[in-house]
């Protein structure tokens, strides 16, 4: 899980451009939109390709999305939940 | 005092017709364009419903009068056709008796063509045929094209601004007429289906598997659609030297921007609301005297809600019947504005509303609900045309009946 | 005004900046330091020519003082190439599945514009133009509508990129000299094409004079594929309610297919000093604007960079008024006639 945030966290800098950002700027279960990394929809959007390109999950409904892309931590747990264990 | 725009013709041909009484004929039957695609090379084919004219680009050419003319795209014979039928309507036989301008619109140009030979054209080991396409890649190529075949040469320009293109091309069009600059102008868009936009529209994730539903709480998206609509705007003093016939007065428009997000509008709706205020401002009229809105509705969650907003605002408890004619044409991007105008002098001229199909529920956001029947014999006066687009562009047209 | 362009035209005293040499056959931007004009959270998504654009119009903005316009037009023969063939090619590796949206959104012509917009808060008038030769000029010609119909003040710019696809692409239909050149010695070869350029050039426009007013744009005429008969009369008729012209700023591009338009100018004007400019911006869609900024310029100023110039020796004596002559690839021609203040 360790592992899978971390890589996660690179990721989403490197899909969104975050350039002064590092990897340990964003904590776990920090917010990634609004307050947080002041990111918008179409960095939801993103976040959703970068779903389904590196983890084949695909996510259809924006809805269903917001709740998933809330924190690393959500992302991840999200992850963990549709991979065969 | 600048001089009254007057329409004189109009040309169009959508999903659901291939001429303006070909669309009056499916509007009063409640038929809509929408189905899959058959032309179009994509992996959603029997997936995203979309509203296609339903002829091959050769038989398109073959409409337009130019078969075996090489260099015609998609774009260019849709917006020929339109173009034809405007001319023919407005009694004009040659251009270049009057002065006459074009103003066209465009969102991907000849992209329907060029995007399956692109990677032909980028590949130096290869050659052909396909070469023509290279200057259909702009948006310029379609207006030159269709100006050279009819002969137009005076005031020429293409308008991109997405969704509001055609809106924003009568308008520039009228204007140049209020200024002087020119008395006789024709305006409008083209719109091709491509790969391009579909998968655009669908990366943003708003286009809906169904038939759109505008205005309706479960809407989940729109579907795009392809066609092209031309008027021919005349000034008042062209109209009475030459007799003209006049079909409608475009008697007000205005053009906002959302400053709010890249393709979303602002929640409460003001660009919108602002387009509409103004343009009926423009027009000497009050909301009283509104009988109609045809509505952008393109059933995105956000455009509907933000529409609808500003039409509550403007009217208050007051709304006009209004409706989305999108559920028949799909969304037609650059062409949109332009059919939506001519569908609008439509419900003047024959005393109709058209229904807002596939509408079931009532959205949470909004106390207003679109018209779902189609109303006969219902006077209309003066109708307000929606066209809202990405980059925060708003359009709104004032289109009157012509009283003399 | 502001003007990013293959030149060191951003910033700084033009007087003292070299000019700028590549060869190639394609000149490309000297870009500026974005972040001090977007913010971070903003830039990030930006491809190239946004930041161009943007940048430009927001520099233009301060130098006018003005923050908030009261309409923005522009003119984009091609908008982002960079973002139309990304996401070209993006549908085709990825199979229509998995697309970002963002080059998308940026390829449509009025990003650039709608950014400009959401910076500034400018909900009012915003309108693009694409059309080749004739983008910047049918925005300029809004902004005098818009002007005249009582508008304070309009920020009106083109903007415009080459990438290495579409250079190719352009090079397959002989747009470009087949022999590599070096643009310092552009007019020295006289043959089919020319080389390719870019730039963004952004004005603020109001109906007077003011202490801080570069020049007046007296006359603007646009001219689709005319004749050369018919460019003369035009021209003819353009200059009679106009005093003499002391410059010709021209679009002379050394291409040997389209010059016989340049050579009715030099007929019609003989005798006129004639200045041209492709060297320093190379040839696309909206180069007129360039041309407009430099005339403006030098209306300003009174002064040539003679480095840029390698054939003119001296500045005129009295710069009052500039037409400026331009064609794209033989079909969109253009004039402009800029007077000093």
């Amino acid at each position: 899980m360790e592992e899978l945030k971390q890589k996660l966290k690179e990721q989403i800098i490197e899909a969104l451009n975050l350039q002064d950002t590092r990897p340990e700027d964003i904590k776990d279960d920090a917010p990634l939109f609004g307050e947080g990394l002041g990111l918008d929809s179409i960095d939801s959007l993103e976040l959703m390709v970068l779903l389904e390109r590196s983890y084949h999950i695909k996510v259809e409904d924006p809805r269903e999305g917001r709740k998933i892309l809330q924190s690393v931590q959500s992302m991840a747990e999200f992850i963990k939940s549709k991979q065969p264990a | 005092m600048a001089e009254r725009v007057f329409i004189t013709g109009m040309g169009m041909i959508t999903a659901i017709g291939d001429d303006v009484a070909g669309n009056l004929r499916s509007l009063r039957s409640q038929q809509s364009g929408l189905g899959f695609t058959s032309h179009l090379d994509t992996i959603y084919k029997t997936i995203l419903p979309v509203a296609e004219v339903k002829y091959t680009t050769q038989q398109l050419s073959e409409m337009a009068g130019v078969a075996g003319i090489d260099g015609y795209t998609r774009t260019t014979l849709l917006g020929l056709i339109a173009m034809r039928e405007a001319l023919a309507q407005a009694g004009i036989t040659d251009v270049q008796q009057e002065p006459t301008g074009f103003i066209n619109a465009s969102t991907v140009g000849g992209m329907c063509d060029t995007e399956n030979v692109y990677f032909d054209i980028v590949d130096p080991e290869k050659t052909g045929d396909f070469l023509k396409f290279i200057d259909t890649l702009d948006c310029a190529d379609c207006t030159q094209r269709i100006a050279d075949t009819v002969g137009i040469t005076e005031h020429i320009a293409t308008i991109s601004t997405a969704c509001s293109s055609s809106a924003n091309a009568l308008m520039y069009g009228a204007r140049l007429i209020r200024a002087g600059l020119t008395r006789r102008v024709i305006c409008g868009g083209t719109e091709a289906l491509t790969r391009f936009t579909l998968n655009g529209f669908n990366s943003l994730k708003n286009i809906d598997k169904r038939p759109c539903r505008p205005f309706d709480q479960q809407r989940n998206g729109l579907n795009l659609g392809e066609g092209a609509a031309y008027m021919v705007l005349e000034s008042e003093s062209l109209v009475r030297e030459n007799n003209s016939k006049v079909i409608a007065e475009l008697s007000g428009y205005a053009n906002t921007n959302e400053a709010f997000h890249p393709t979303s509008p602002s929640p409460e709706g003001d660009g919108a609301f602002a387009a509409m205020r103004d343009a009926l401002a423009m027009s000497g009229r009050t909301i009283a005297d509104v009988q109609y809105v045809n509505v952008h509705g393109t059933a995105t969650l956000s455009n509907d809600v933000s529409e609808g907003k500003a039409l509550q605002r403007l009217f208050g408890t007051t709304v006009p019947p209004f409706s989305s004619t999108k559920p028949f044409t799909g969304h037609t991007l650059a062409a949109a504005g332009a059919i939506e105008a001519i569908y609008s002098v439509l419900a003047i001229q024959n005393e109709l509303v058209f229904p807002n199909l596939n509408f079931t529920e009532g959205m949470e956001e909004l106390y207003i609900t679109p018209e779902t029947q189609l109303k006969e014999g219902y006077p209309v006066h003066h109708v307000i045309s929606n066209s809202f687009g990405f980059g925060g562009n708003n359009a709104s047209l004032m289109i009157s009946k012509y009283e003399g | 005004m502001a003007a990013i362009s293959p030149q060191h035209t951003f910033e700084g005293d033009l007087s003292v900046q070299p000019m700028v040499i590549s060869s190639g056959n394609m000149l490309s931007c000297v870009e500026p330091d974005y972040k001090a004009f977007i913010p971070g959270n903003s830039l990030r998504r930006m491809s190239r020519i946004l930041k161009i654009g943007l940048t430009t119009a927001l520099r233009c903005l301060q130098d006018s003082g003005i923050e908030t316009p009261g309409a923005i037009v522009t003119g984009t023969g091609k908008g982002s190439l960079q973002d139309t063939e990304k996401f070209i090619k993006e549908i085709l590796d990825y199979k229509e599945t998995a697309l970002n949206p963002t080059p998308f959104i940026q390829s449509t012509y009025n990003a650039v514009n709608g950014l400009i917009a959401l910076q500034q808060k400018c909900t009012q008038y915003n309108n693009t133009f694409v059309h080749r030769g004739f983008s910047f000029e049918n925005a300029l010609l809004d902004s005098m509508l818009l002007l005249h119909e009582g508008k304070e003040n309009v920020l009106a710019g083109a903007f415009e990129e080459i990438t290495a696809e579409h250079f190719y692409i352009k090079s397959r239909v002989g747009q470009w000299k087949s022999e590599d050149i070096s643009n310092d010695t552009l007019y020295q070869h006289f043959s089919p094409g020319t080389i390719s350029g870019e730039g963004a050039a952004f004005f603020v426009l109001g109906p007077e004079a003011t202490a801080n007013t570069y020049a007046e744009l007296a006359g603007l005429k646009m001219l689709y594929k005319p004749s050369q008969e018919k460019l003369a009369a035009s021209l003819q008729t353009f200059l009679q309610s106009h005093e003499e012209i002391d410059m010709v700023l021209t679009g002379r591009n050394a291409d040997i297919n389209y010059d016989r338009y340049y050579q009715v100018v030099d007929q019609q004007l003989s005798g006129i000093p004639q200045l041209p400019f492709k060297h320093l911006c190379g040839e696309y869609d909206t180069a007129g604007a360039f041309a407009l900024w430099l005339g403006a310029q030098l209306l300003k100023t009174q002064q040539l960079p003679l480095q840029w110039f390698p054939m003119q020796h001296q500045t005129p004596a009295k710069l009052r008024n500039i037409l400026i002559y331009n064609n794209f690839f033989g079909e969109q021609h253009v004039f402009m006639l800029l007077k000093g203040i």
